[in-house]
């Protein structure tokens, strides 16, 4: 837990405030309905699958996080990951070092915002870490915790917590404590998952975070995943012929550039790629008629194509 | 420093060499591949440019441009002409649309509404209420 301390003049104003708030009868907090029973998703479900580590002073993020990563495959602890997600002047862990880590150790590092949302994932299967403020908004106790089940006729969430495995607390307590930090969640998956409330936008930009750090191989896994589920998308054809690109694979990279070619037959930036791929190849002939195409089909980013292809043309030219 | 001079000439050959073999030997190196991330934000863009226009088609809304009387069709040929910072400060006051529900949702989803109208015809350039939208040059 993380105890942030404001300026006390700050603080004060803010009492005299909240208390204004109280008197006239306005809680500020918008309580979202969690429903007794769902449609689609189970009354009751708890995951037994997630190991518990208790954690030290002001270091719930890196537990959490090591819940989370050992969960999705990664062998890890609280201690070894401090190093990379605890900041001790602020006697805690920012969200984005909590997103960064997860990618550094090539997982997806998913949000998930509000009920619906938690609940959908958690009856998935899958674990989320959500950030709380057991404090007040001008007091604020920033807490990480595992949320690893619920059951909605008791009304209650389970979490792993601070020094408690399979803690259980009322759904309108944990909502106060959770909407503080405006329903703040992370799904830690293996990018062989996809997570259940997935948009294909958002999914690709979680594995361009892969990309980010240089975890190809891992990038290489969700964009398959992601064409498991969208066939049709574009962005994973060109992040999957990127991502073996970047591996070095240009033999899979020419494969996947092709298929997209025959998927978007007028999106120049394929065929920009799938010239630089088959130039890598030695295969200059076809790698000039592709740059030729993108350059036909311009858009946008009409300019790069240009350059493709001049560079193809005075290689070409150079080695006659 | 005299046998420095003497080999001027030589290392300056030298320098030279180098430099314009690494010229014409690394040209191929520089890889021109777009990448994911370039793909992924022209698509936004894209996205952006069409939920304005999905806005802007919406009965209510070209109702309210109607009664002060500008032309929806001319407001929505001047999309075209936004900067892409323009088109995604529009798209991300569409998305705060509050989605129906109660009576104080409707109140509220009419007012941000109009907001969100005047706030396209402030950047179009057919009203002038909002000092903080920097007008298109015509």
């Amino acid at each position: 837990m993380h105890f942030i301390f404001g300026k006390l003049r700050n603080a004060f104003i803010l009492l005299l405030l909240s208390i204004y708030l109280t008197l006239s009868g306005c809680s500020g907090v918008l309580l979202h309905n969690w429903p007794q029973s769902h449609e689609y998703i189970p009354d009751r479900y708890v995951l037994n699958s997630v190991l518990f580590y208790p954690q030290k002073a002001y270091q719930c993020g890196p537990a959490a996080l090591a819940m989370a990563l050992e969960w999705s495959g990664v062998p890890s602890n609280p201690e070894v990951l401090v190093p990379e997600v605890f900041t001790p002047s602020r006697k805690g862990s920012l969200q984005s070092t909590m997103i960064a880590a997860s990618r550094r150790h090539g997982r997806i590092a998913y949000s998930v915002s509000g009920p619906d949302a938690l609940l959908a994932e958690l009856s998935a299967g899958h674990p989320v870490i959500v950030l709380q403020n057991l404090g007040l908004s001008w007091f604020p106790a920033w807490h990480y915790a595992v949320v690893i089940g619920y059951d909605l006729p008791k009304a209650v969430i389970v979490l792993h917590s601070g020094i408690t495995p399979r803690k259980q607390i009322p759904l309108r307590l944990f909502e106060n404590t959770w909407a503080r930090s405006n329903y703040w969640g992370l799904l830690v998956l293996p990018p062989s998952q996809l997570p259940a409330t997935a948009t294909e936008r958002e999914y690709i930009s979680a594995i361009l975070g892969l990309e980010k750090t240089s975890q190809w191989k891992a990038a290489v896994e969700g964009y398959e995943t992601a064409l498991k589920r969208w066939p049709d998308s574009l962005l994973a054809h060109i992040g999957l012929g990127n991502s073996y690109y970047a591996l070095s694979d240009f033999e899979s990279a020419e494969k996947i550039f092709r298929d997209a070619t025959c998927h978007y037959p007028t999106e120049g930036s394929v065929f920009n790629n799938l010239a630089q791929v088959l130039w890598k190849r030695g295969k200059n002939q076809e790698a000039l008629k592709a740059a030729y195409k993108a350059v036909k089909l311009g858009g946008p980013l009409a300019n790069i194509y240009q350059k493709t292809l001049e560079e193809i043309q005075t290689w070409n030219s150079m080695i006659k | 420093m005299s046998s420095l001079r003497r080999m001027k000439k030589p290392i300056a050959g030298l320098v030279i060499f180098t430099l314009s073999a690494f010229t014409i030997i690394s040209v191929p190196a520089h890889a021109v591949m777009i990448n994911t991330a370039e793909i992924f934000k022209q698509n936004q863009q894209d996205l952006a440019r069409e939920r304005i226009n999905m806005f802007l088609d919406r009965s209510e809304v070209r109702k309210n441009l109607e009664t002060w009387g500008e032309n929806p069709n001319e407001a929505k040929a001047r999309v075209d002409s936004l900067t892409d910072q323009e088109i995604a400060e529009i798209a991300t006051r569409i998305d705060q649309l509050p989605a129906g529900g109660g009576a104080l949702g409707t109140i509220l989803g009419l007012a941000v509404l109009v907001f969100i109208v005047l706030l396209i015809t402030d950047i179009l350039g057919f009203t002038d209420i909002f000092p903080f939208v920097k007008k298109v040059d015509k």
